[in-house]
């Protein structure tokens, strides 16, 4: 297997918290494993970003300033993004870039930003942060991670979510659901970061990324002791 | 209420805690006094006839603390601190009360308190310091911080509420942001570094943390980064840039893991420090004594001899000798720190003997994904040998994977110790990098105890 796969990291100076640069070295260690070649670039604000070769791409969580600084950057790319959404890209999108791919998000303050509405849902700040370890069954199997986020949010009837809380709390402190999925866009509160002690969510990305751009209808598989030892670890820390 | 009455039913309470053995033993008075008189602290502090200092910051508060504590000693002050215990307000409620007699006096002349960076604006208000010392701001994992910008508002508004002296790290923006709070602007100090400090410092691990400028929102220009965002910047929109520091480092010498040798500037006196605690990070907490000793009125000579003399704080670089091998001790706080220690201690290494102690209890700090923040890949040399162990040993042990580093878990804690001591040759050094929970465990484990005496064996 060889080839270059480029995977877009959206604003990775001002969301970067809790991690999350993990799940972009994940993407290119489980890539380069498989003998591919990979390519990270970055998304900036204010900078021209051509993202026509992109085959992944990603969003991590960030303070409620970098939230307000990226916000009218991404509204201005939300056309493309949305069309490579529909047009089968896979993205990761983790917290504060997850809340911003729903409709709006308002804060504890009751300022509305708009999101770019690749997924239906609406968020709103709270003066309580849930923090804790979490645990997701989902249709890529147990999810494990660690939530750290005071938005609430809440789907939209049609929007399907990425699984159901078995520990913890996810979107918000009801509804039992975490994260949100349209397609091969993923959305999720789950940090950790949440690729590499979620692999075949991970694979799943990797598999969605290559199979567009070469016709890779197979991944060749990976020993995953670690990843699994540290996810059991993990899912029965207390909260 | 009295402050005799209060004294006595606090101290009795402290008195029937040590006797239940009580785990909260230094915490639980503390909590006691602020039911009976909230303002229980400052009306003691207020009978320390010197006043009151405050240090706080993410990285780097025992140390400078100690080495504040050894300028104010050398000048022949005696400081009551809070250097064995918390440094939250009850912490340091807990110190005041248990070093007054009865009759609320002290043989202490000088109160000096590390306080934690939420903590501040509260201890603030009831102390009225003379000085606040501010280090650094850096994210940290624990779960409290949510947000760095919201512990430099609180920070703020502690100094706000104060009529102290400041001293601030001029190559920290958001540190040197916090001056717009200050009451009076002549008030100011800041501290900073003028040369490069060593040869070979990363820049360009990103000063992400804080690379905008707290007025405006643009993203800082920085002509010198000395790590993560310590370094030399300016605002492109020109409303904001890095004050000029009254105590600088001007040069450094040498600078490797025995310690650093540099000349200070402090307002135009010039001097030498010898100075045995390694690493850019300690070089800024050295800045923050002198700083604090000078507005004390502490002669440079004094303050020199004092920073000479120093040695390592509790798990920060300590030195163990363990069955003919050496054991450092490096206290993994936080992502920044990490990096810092193990750039300054392993990476100059080709074939270094590791162990990382990781927890995730609450005082480290419950979420560990601030592991993945630390550039292992350009930090770990490829010849190491690398052990974890803790509670997260196996998130380590898999971040470290994906760096291409090697490592073995082992989920004993004494094991994991015995296991590096035995591997590593007699005569050689072995670096240790526990989380604080993890740090209390392994020095329990070397105190002596008959089970380490076999190590080797
Ligand atoms: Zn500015």
């Amino acid at each position: 297997m060889s080839g270059t796969v480029v995977i877009a990291h959206l604003y990775p100076w001002d969301m970067n918290i809790y991690g999350d640069v993990g799940n972009v070295i994940t993407l290119r260690r489980r890539l380069e494993w498989r003998g591919f070649d990979v390519d990270v670039r970055a998304v900036d604000v204010g900078v021209p970003f051509d993202f026509s070769d992109v085959d992944i791409i990603f969003g991590g969580g960030g303070q409620d300033s970098g939230q307000r600084v990226i916000g009218e950057d991404l509204l201005a790319r939300g056309d493309e993004l949305c069309a490579l959404a529909a047009a089968g890209t896979p993205m990761l999108v983790v917290c504060g870039t997850y809340q911003l791919f729903g409709r709006s998000f308002t804060t504890v303050d009751g300022l509305e930003m708009p999101g770019i509405g690749i997924f239906d849902l609406q968020t709103v700040g709270s003066d309580v942060r849930t923090i804790g370890n979490i645990v997701v069954e989902s249709p890529f199997g147990r999810l494990v991670g660690f939530e750290n986020h005071s938005g609430q949010t809440i789907l939209g009837p049609g929007q399907e979510p990425l699984g159901s809380v078995t520990a913890g709390y996810g979107n918000n402190r009801e509804s039992r659901r975490e994260g949100a999925r349209t397609g091969d866009v993923i959305g999720t509160y789950l940090h950790g970061p949440v690729l590499p002690k979620n692999p075949r969510l991970a694979d799943h990305l990797i598999l969605a990324a290559v199979g567009r751009k070469f016709g890779t209808t197979e991944l060749e598989p990976i020993a995953d002791g670690l990843e699994r030892r540290a996810a059991d670890v993990a899912a029965l820390r207390p909260r | 209420m009295a402050l005799w009455i209060t004294l006595g039913v606090t101290k009795a309470a402290a008195a029937l805690s040590r006797m239940l053995g009580r785990g909260a033993g230094q915490s639980f008075p503390g909590v006691v006094a602020e039911r009976l008189d909230p303002r229980l602290a400052g009306r003691l502090a207020s009978r320390l006839p010197n006043g009151v200092i405050l240090v706080t910051g993410t990285n780097g508060k025992t140390t400078s603390t100690m080495l504040i504590a050894a300028a104010l000693e050398a000048s022949g002050e005696r400081v009551l601190s809070n250097a064995t215990g918390s440094n939250l307000k009850r912490g340091i409620t807990a110190a005041l009360l248990s070093a007054s007699s009865l009759r609320g006096r002290f043989q202490e002349t000088i109160g000096l308190f590390e306080v934690d960076e939420a903590s501040l604006r509260l201890v603030a208000k009831d102390l009225d310091p003379t000085d606040i010392v501010v280090l650094n701001l850096f994210r940290d994992q624990l779960d409290r911080y949510g947000e760095l910008d919201t512990t430099a508002a609180l920070i703020g508004e502690g100094i706000a509420a104060t009529t102290a002296r400041l001293h601030l790290n001029a190559d920290d923006p958001l540190v040197a942001s916090l001056s717009r709070y200050s009451a009076s602007p002549e008030r100011v100090t800041y501290f900073g570094v003028e040369s490069d400090p060593v040869a070979g410092a990363t820049p360009g691990q990103g000063a992400a943390d804080s690379g905008r400028c707290p007025l405006c929102g643009a993203r800082l220009d920085f002509s010198r980064i000395f790590y993560g965002h310590i370094g030399h910047y300016q605002c492109p929109n020109g409303d904001f840039e890095r004050p000029r520091p009254s105590v600088a480092i001007t040069d450094v010498a040498t600078a490797d893991v025995t310690g650093t040798c540099f000349t200070v500037d402090v307002d135009g006196v010039v001097g030498e420090i010898t100075f045995p605690l390694a690493g850019t990070y300690n070089m800024y907490n050295a800045l923050a004594a002198v700083s604090a000793a000078h507005a004390r009125g502490i002669e440079q000579e004094v303050v020199a001899e004092s920073l000479r003399m120093s040695t390592a704080a509790f798990g920060r670089a300590e030195v163990l000798q363990l069955d003919g091998r050496s054991l450092y001790l490096l206290l993994a706080k936080n992502p920044v720190g990490l990096a810092r220690v193990l750039e300054t201690f392993v990476s100059p290494l080709d074939a270094p003997h590791i162990l990382f102690a990781v927890n995730d209890l609450y005082a480290d700090g419950r979420d560990v994904s601030w592991l993945w923040d630390v550039p292992m890949e350009a930090l770990i040399p490829a010849g190491s040998t690398v052990l974890t162990t803790g509670t997260r040993g196996a998130d380590m042990t898999l971040r470290l994977h994906y760096a291409g580093i090697r490592s073995d878990e082992v989920e004993d804690v004494g094991a994991a110790v015995r296991r590096l001591v035995r591997e590593t040759p007699v005569g050689e050094t072995a670096y240790v990098f526990p989380t604080y929970t993890a740090m209390l465990d392994i020095r329990t484990l070397l105190s002596g105890q008959p089970a380490l005496r076999a190590v080797a064996t």
